[in-house]
C-alpha cells in the first residue's frame, strides 16, 4: 500500500520535534510509578486479587489466572521497575514492553476492577513500545546505547494525541443523553453527596449545580481537545483541564487519574513550549543551538507496514466504542457494549442480586449468600452487570455441584436502580443461567427497560 | 505577560459571573427541601445521642443485671435463682438486639478483636468447646473460639438442660467459675464500648461526608448487615434455605436453648425499623427516612420501603408464638418460609436502592469508574 494521500503522509511521517514526546514519556512514567506504589501501599494486591475466591473474567480472556502471592508481588515490583525505566528512558523499549504486559495482565485478572482509565493506560503503554520517546533526556542516550534525535516521525506523537482525543470526545458524546443533560442525573445524586468537601461543598447543594456541571462536563469532554490543539485557546483550555480534573478528583474516588490526564494533555503544547520546559529543567543547555535532525530514519520512511498497523489501530479505536449500536435496548441498562467505550462516570447504578440454586433431582431450591463468595466490591459490580451475573451463576453451579447438589440449576432475581429510578428486574428471573453461555450475541434474557 | 494577565482576568471574570448567577438562581426556590439540602451532621448527631449511646447504655445496665443475677445463682444454685437468671438473660439479650447494629467505632474491629457482635453475639454456640473449656478450668476469652463465649455460650450454660439438671450441674466449681467469667467478659467488652463512645463521638460527627470511612457509610453498612443477618442467619439458615441444605437445621436458630428466637427476631427487626425512622428514646428524630426525603427518587423509595416493612411485620405476626421457632421450622415451616420471602423482597430497598440514591460509597473505588 503506497500512501497516495499526501496530507495523510504529512500527518504521519513528517519529522517533528521530539520534545513533546519526551515530556509525555516522563510524565507517564512518573504517574505509573506513583500509581503502582499507591496500589501496593493500599494493600490492593491482597484485597483485589489474592483474598478473593472468585475472579470475574474478561470475555475471551478466561484463561488468565491469578499468580500465587509471591509471584504477583514480584510482578508488581517488575511493573514498578518498568515504570521507572520509562520515566528515566532506561532500557526503554524493554521497560515499555514489560510495563505493558504486566499492567495489562493485572487488569485482566478480574473484570470487577475495570476502569476506563486503566484501559487507556494499557493502550498508551502499548503505543509507547513503538515510539522513540527515549531518544532524548534518557539514560539510554546518556549511555550511548541509543542515538540522540531531535526529531521523530509525526505519527509517534500524533497517535498519542489521537488516543487522548478519542478518550475525551467519546466521553463527551456519551454524555449527550436525556438523563445527563435534561435530568442532570447522576450529578443530582453525586453533587449533594459531596457537600462536605472544602470550599466547593456548599455550592453543590444549589439546585442549579448538577445542571451546570452536567453541561460543563459534556462540553468540556467533547471540545477540550480542539481548544488544546488551537494555539490561541490553548492556555485557557489547559486552565480548564486543570480546573476540571482537580474538581473531579476531589469529588470522586478515582485515584491518580486526574493527575494522569493533567500530565498527558501537556503533549498538546507546542514544540517551543516543551523545549523551554526542558531548557529550564537544565536537561538542555540554553546556549547550545538545537542541533539538527539526526532523524530516526528507520521509522521515518512511510512504509506500508507502518501504515497498515496504524490504520488498524485507528479504525479499531474509532469503531469499537460504537458496537453498542448493534444491540437492542438501552446500553446503560443492558451494558451490552458499555465497556471499552469511554463511558466515564456516566450513571449511578446499583443492584441487589439474589441467586437461587436448585437441585434438579430433589427439586429443593436454596438461596445463596453472596457474601460467602464475593468481596463487597465484587458483589456490587456483579449485581448490575449481566455478563458478571452469568459468570457468577456458572461459578455457583460448579461450586454446589461439588457440594453434592445434583446438576444444579441457577436463576437470579436481580433488582437494579438506574439514576435514582425505582429498582426493577434486570434479567428474566426464571431463566436457568447455567444453560446460557456468554457471547457477542444479544443477551435475550436481559429484560428491556421500557422507559428509555 | 500582558497576555497572561488578560487570560487570568478573563477566567476570574467568568467564574465570578457564573457564581453570581447561581446565587441569583438559588434565591428563587428556597422552599424546596431538596434545595435547602440535608444536614448529614444533624442526622449523625441524632443517631449518636438518641439511639446509639442510649442503646449501648441500656445494654450496659442489662449486662449489669445479668451479672448480679449470675452472682446470686452461682452463690446459691437453686431452681429459683436459675429462673431469675434465665429471665434476666432473656431481657438483656432482647436489649442486645437493639444495640447489635452499631459495630463501628468503639464496637468495630480492631487488630485481633472483631466487632462486638462477633465477640459476644456469635451463634450457634459450640457445646463441645464450652464443655471442654469448663472441664479444663482454663478460660481464654480472646482466642478464635467466638462460639464458646458471649451471650449464646451463657445461654447454653443456663438453658441447656432441665432446671433440675442444671442446678445439679452447677454444683461443680469449674462450671460456676466459667459462667461468672463468661458474663464478666461480656461486661468488660460492653463497658469498654460505652466508655469509649463519648470520646469517639467527636470523630463520628466530624466524618460527615459520604465517602468510604465516613460515619454515614459505616452506619449504613452496619444497618444493612443488621437487616441481612435476620434474613440470612436467623431465618434462612435454620430453615434450610441455603443451597446444599436438604432439610431444616433447627439447632442453628439464634437462641436455640431458650426457645425465644422469634422474640429476638422481632426485637431485631424493630431496631432496624427504628433506626430507619430515626426513632430514639421516645423521640422520632432525623434518620435515613428524612435523608431519603431530601434526595432525588427518595419519595418513591420511602413508599416501597414502608409498604414492604408492613408486609414483613405481617408475615412475622403469622409465625406461631406458641412453639419455639426451632420446632416451627420443622413441623410447619410455611409461615417462616413466607417471612423469609418477604425479607428477601425487602433487601434491595435497603441494600442497593438506598445507597445508590443517597450517594453513599460502600466500597473503595467508584466502580462505574473514571
Amino acid at each position: 500500500m503506497v500512501i497516495e494521500n499526501r496530507r495523510l503522509a504529512f500527518i504521519c511521517y513528517q519529522p517533528i520535534s521530539i520534545w513533546p514526546l519526551v515530556t509525555f514519556r516522563v510524565v507517564f512514567g512518573l504517574m505509573m510509578l506513583v500509581s503502582t506504589v499507591r496500589f501496593l501501599w493500599l494493600g490492593w494486591v491482597e484485597d483485589h486479587y489474592l483474598s478473593t475466591q472468585v475472579q470475574f473474567k474478561y470475555y475471551g480472556f478466561e484463561w488468565v489466572q491469578t499468580l500465587p502471592s509471591f509471584w504477583l508481588y514480584t510482578l508488581h515490583y517488575l511493573m514498578l521497575a518498568a515504570a521507572m525505566g520509562i520515566l528515566l528512558g532506561a532500557f526503554y523499549r524493554l521497560s515499555a514492553v514489560v510495563f505493558f504486559l504486566t499492567f495489562t495482565y493485572v487488569q485482566l485478572i478480574d473484570l470487577t476492577y475495570y476502569l476506563n482509565h486503566y484501559y487507556f493506560v494499557s493502550w498508551v503503554a502499548l503505543l509507547l513500545i513503538f515510539v522513540p520517546a527515549h531518544a532524548q533526556a534518557s539514560v539510554d542516550t546518556w549511555r550511548g546505547r541509543v542515538e540522540v534525535c531531535e526529531q521523530v516521525p509525526a505519527w509517534s506523537i500524533n497517535i498519542i494525541k489521537f488516543q487522548i482525543a478519542v478518550v475525551y470526545i467519546y466521553a463527551g458524546l456519551a454524555k449527550i443523553n436525556y438523563d445527563w443533560l435534561v435530568l442532570a442525573l447522576p450529578l443530582k445524586i453525586w453533587l449533594p453527596a459531596a457537600d462536605k468537601i472544602p470550599i466547593l461543598g456548599p455550592l453543590f447543594k444549589m439546585p442549579i449545580m448538577p445542571y451546570l456541571f452536567s453541561w460543563a462536563g459534556m462540553l468540556y469532554d467533547t471540545f477540550i481537545v480542539f481548544f488544546l490543539m488551537y494555539r490561541p485557546t490553548r492556555i485557557v483550555a489547559y486552565g480548564a483541564v486543570l480546573a476540571f480534573h482537580i474538581v473531579v478528583g476531589i469529588l470522586f474516588q478515582i485515584g491518580v487519574f486526574p493527575l494522569v490526564m493533567i500530565g498527558a494533555t501537556l503533549i498538546f503544547f507546542s514544540d517551543e513550549w516543551h523545549l523551554r520546559l526542558w531548557t529550564r529543567l537544565r536537561v538542555l543547555s540554553s546556549q547550545s543551538p538545537i542541533h539538527h535532525s539526526s532523524f530516526i530514519t528507520a521509522r521515518a520512511a512511510p512504509s506500508s507496514f507502518n501504515t497498515i498497523y496504524l490504520s488498524i489501530y485507528l479504525i479499531f479505536q474509532l469503531l469499537f466504542p460504537w458496537r453498542y449500536l448493534l444491540y437492542d435496548g438501552n446500553v446503560f441498562w443492558t451494558e451490552e457494549g458499555y465497556r471499552f467505550s469511554w463511558r466515564v462516570m456516566l450513571m449511578e447504578k446499583a443492584g441487589t442480586a439474589t441467586f437461587y440454586v436448585k437441585d434438579r433431582q430433589t427439586g429443593r431450591e436454596g438461596v445463596v449468600n453472596n457474601g460467602d463468595f464475593l468481596n463487597t466490591h465484587q458483589e456490587k459490580q456483579m449485581a448490575m452487570q449481566p455478563d458478571m451475573i452469568l459468570q457468577y451463576a456458572h461459578f455457583l453451579k460448579e461450586y454446589y455441584q461439588k457440594k453434592g447438589v445434583h446438576s444444579p440449576a441457577v436463576r437470579a432475581e436481580v433488582y437494579v436502580t438506574l439514576n435514582a429510578r425505582p429498582s426493577r428486574l434486570l434479567i428474566d428471573p426464571a431463566v436457568d443461567l447455567t444453560q446460557i453461555q456468554d457471547s457477542w450475541q444479544p443477551k435475550k434474557w436481559i429484560r428491556q427497560y421500557d422507559d428509555f | 505577560m500582558l497576555k497572561k494577565a488578560k487570560n487570568l482576568f478573563f477566567i476570574t471574570g467568568l467564574l465570578t459571573g457564573s457564581l453570581l448567577m447561581f446565587w441569583a438562581c438559588n434565591q428563587s426556590d428556597n422552599n424546596d427541601p431538596k434545595a435547602t439540602g440535608f444536614d448529614r451532621k444533624e442526622m449523625l448527631r441524632q443517631y449518636a445521642d438518641n439511639i446509639v449511646k442510649p442503646r449501648f447504655a441500656a445494654l450496659q445496665s442489662g449486662v449489669n443485671a445479668l451479672q448480679t443475677a449470675t452472682q446470686t445463682f452461682v452463690n446459691q444454685p437453686t431452681e429459683n435463682s436459675l429462673d431469675a437468671l434465665q429471665k434476666t438473660w432473656v431481657t438483656t439479650y432482647e436489649t442486645w438486639q437493639t444495640a447489635k447494629g452499631f459495630n463501628f467505632g468503639p464496637a468495630g474491629e480492631e487488630g485481633l478483636r472483631k466487632g462486638l457482635i462477633e465477640e459476644i453475639g456469635t451463634y450457634p454456640a459450640a457445646p463441645t468447646k464450652i464443655e471442654n473449656t469448663v472441664r479444663s478450668g482454663q478460660f481464654n476469652f480472646n482466642n478464635f473460639d467466638r462460639d464458646a463465649r458471649g451471650f449464646l455460650a451463657v445461654e447454653y450454660l443456663i438453658f441447656g438442660k432441665t432446671p433440675a439438671e442444671l442446678v445439679a450441674q452447677f454444683a461443680e466449681k469449674n462450671r460456676r467459675d466459667f459462667l461468672t467469667a463468661a458474663v464478666g467478659n461480656i461486661k468488660t467488652r460492653v463497658d469498654a464500648v460505652v466508655a469509649a463512645w463519648p470520646a469517639y463521638q467527636t470523630e463520628f460527627l466530624a466524618k460527615d461526608g459520604t465517602d468510604v470511612g465516613s460515619s454515614s457509610s459505616q452506619v449504613y453498612n452496619e444497618f444493612v448487615r443488621n437487616f441481612e443477618a435476620i434474613k440470612n442467619f436467623k431465618v434462612g439458615l435454620p430453615l434450610g434455605r441455603r443451597p446444599g441444605q436438604t432439610k431444616a437445621e433447627p439447632e442453628k436458630v439464634e437462641a436455640f436453648y431458650s426457645g425465644e428466637s422469634l422474640r429476638f427476631i422481632k426485637a431485631n427487626l424493630k431496631a432496624v425499623e427504628d433506626f430507619y425512622y430515626g426513632r430514639g428514646e421516645g423521640k422520632d428524630g432525623v434518620g435515613f427516612k428524612e435523608y431519603l426525603e431530601s434526595v432525588e427518587g427518595g419519595k418513591a423509595l420511602i413508599a416501597s420501603t414502608e409498604a414492604q416493612l408492613t408486609a414483613i411485620k405481617k408475615a412475622l405476626d403469622a409465625v406461631p408464638t406458641t412453639t419455639p421457632l426451632s420446632q416451627t421450622i420443622v413441623r410447619s415451616p410455611a409461615p417462616v418460609d413466607a417471612l423469609h420471602t418477604e425479607l428477601q423482597k425487602h433487601t434491595r430497598f435497603f441494600k442497593s436502592d438506598m445507597s445508590s440514591i443517597l450517594g453513599i460509597s460502600i466500597t473503595f473505588s467508584s466502580g462505574d469508574g473514571d
